[in-house]
């Protein structure tokens, strides 16, 4: 599962290379040629493509327990870099961009639903570790990483929807934007559930 | 360490593919075409017609449209003829062209004029005789194209329509064809929509053409057999197409993201049509040909489109590559 999740990183990286060197004129920006127009827009586009790629590439590595447990300060190093990423620049930038989505109130809801989440789930995880709760950490990040790999689902979706369907692309585009980070989202609280059962058992119950 | 770096990069550059489709290229051969129609021997009258019978040979003069079909010379043609393209159940194509015929000068027995067919305009000469009950012409095309050939027709007195054949002087695939043309003058409407009663399907040939993979060795009749055998694919369009009009106002963004690729074409090229552009790409050719209003005139429209039209041209090209790009790939635009 960690090759396959490589490969579409290693795609994601082509998309973001796509705007290297620093261009307004291709992929995503020739249908964002009046958004583009604005210094904000233009500053939040290009630090999220900058970054967020950073962002699934670092926390790649967090689940992986031989790093966890044997190079403590490279999981403390990459998780910093994580972190900092999405609460400073990954993050606002994401939620400037989803009120200017494509695909209208549908899908801007989605998109800034999605970026509220993310900043939300990883500013938890921050303050969890720093209180050194550990499993709530865990948890958090589960959440984190997953609305992260909306990225890929997103995508893949899309393709998917795309040769099977055949649906006409904003009607595609409203129902991935939906179920990109939601189907990720059930599938980490499904596993948080399960790696912690405690969360089940009803807090009054003795 | 940097020459690593450096080859990665490059590398990931040269990866495209796998995100996007990077051979997608929109075709539009009005705006790519460099041959100037020469406009003036082109009469093409654009007033209400006075229709009338022919009892003259003045009378003969002007517009006559209708199909250019290919001669059957048995009922085996007619049935199974292996020039007639299939694609799919319900949907054929017997080889038939609209074709505009323009009779632009009679003196004394002496006739010119030209056609305007699959994307082809050719003057004609020839000559005109008269029996007690019909007229007989008789006209060369010049010869120096692979399509040219004889046209020869009678017009009886008090018909309202042309008869005849026309004959191929090369060997082509289709050497005789045969036609009835009724009188029809093109006047551009700007207004005119998309009609559902002559409706033929559009069917993307080049698709078939990719997943089978055509040989490149093949000459020309092998590859019309190749299409013949592989175009069974057809673009999707939906409605919109007969909702939408890119002659008469300014389409925004909210018009056209939410189209197919197959609507996009089909709303780009409806400009043209409606300018009376003779389509050489067969696909778009076969679908305008089937709409009853069409009548092909010209073969170069480049100054006729008006300022909307310009401007919705380049906004369905716009979102007709990015659709070919990243519509069924990873990566979205």
């Amino acid at each position: 599962m960690g090759a396959g999740l490589l490969i579409f990183i290693y795609l994601l990286l082509l998309i973001s290379l796509q705007y290297i060197p620093l261009r307004n004129d291709v992929a995503f920006l020739i249908l964002k040629e009046n958004e583009i127009k604005n210094i904000h827009y233009q500053i939040a586009f290009f630090t999220h493509v900058y970054t967020s790629w950073f962002v699934i590439f670092f926390g790649f590595f967090q689940f992986w327990k031989t790093l966890r447990k044997g190079y403590k300060k490279l999981h403390l190093c990459f998780g910093y870099i994580y972190i900092s990423l999405i609460l400073c620049l990954a993050g606002p930038s994401g939620l400037v961009m989803s009120v200017y989505a494509n695909g209208g109130l549908i899908a801007k809801t989605s998109f800034i639903l999605l970026s509220i989440l993310w900043l939300y789930f990883t500013y938890k995880a921050y303050i969890a570790i720093r209180e050194k709760n550990f499993a709530l950490h865990e948890k958090y990040m589960l959440r984190s990483y997953a609305l992260t790999l909306s990225a890929v689902s997103l995508r893949l979706f899309k393709m998917i929807l795309a040769n099977t369907l055949q649906l006409p692309p904003m009607d595609m585009y409203k129902i991935v934007a939906w179920s990109s980070w939601i189907f990720n989202l059930i599938i980490a609280e499904i596993y948080i559930r399960r790696k912690f059962p405690e969360l089940t058992t009803s807090p009054t119950a003795p | 360490m940097r020459t690593i770096f450096i080859t990665f990069l490059l590398f990931c550059f040269s990866c495209n593919h796998l995100i996007k489709n990077e051979e997608a290229k929109v075709e539009d051969e009005v705006l790519n075409n460099t041959l100037e129609e020469n406009k003036n021997n082109t009469s093409i009258t654009e007033k209400p017609l006075n229709i009338k019978p022919i009892n003259k040979a003045g009378d003969i003069i002007g517009n006559w449209v209708g199909w250019f079909r290919k001669k059957e010379n048995s009922e085996k043609d007619y049935y199974e003829d292996k020039r007639d393209i299939h694609a799919g159940e319900g949907f054929g194509w017997g080889r038939e062209n609209k074709i505009c015929l323009v009779i632009e000068k009679i003196e004394g027995d002496n006739v010119s004029g030209h056609s305007v067919v699959a994307g082809n305009q050719r003057v004609f000469k020839g000559k005109i005789s008269e029996s007690d009950t019909s007229f007989l012409i008789i006209a060369n095309e010049p010869g120096d194209n692979k399509y040219d050939g004889t046209f020869n027709f009678y017009a009886n007195k008090g018909d309202f329509s042309i008869n005849g054949k026309w004959k191929a002087f090369k060997k082509i695939e289709i050497q005789e064809r045969e036609y009835k043309l009724s009188r029809k003058n093109f006047i551009y409407n700007s207004a005119q929509q998309l009609s559902k009663e002559s409706y033929k399907r559009y069917i993307d040939w080049e698709k078939g053409e990719k997943e089978y993979k055509k040989p490149k060795n093949l000459t020309e009749e092998e590859g019309e057999e190749f299409f013949r055998e592989t175009s069974e694919e057809f673009v999707s369009a939906t409605e919109k197409i007969y909702e939408i009009n890119a002659s008469t106002a300014e389409l925004t963004k909210a018009d056209v993201e939410n189209l197919t690729k197959g609507d996009l074409l089909i709303i780009r090229n409806m400009i043209y049509a409606r300018h009376g552009y003779s389509f050489k790409n067969r696909p778009l050719r076969v679908f305008f040909d089937a709409q009853e209003w069409y009548i092909p005139v010209h073969t170069d429209i480049k100054k006729d489109l008006t300022e909307i039209e310009k401007k919705n041209i380049q906004l369905l090209l716009k979102y007709e590559k990015n659709a070919k790009e990243y519509y069924d790939y990873f990566g979205r635009g």
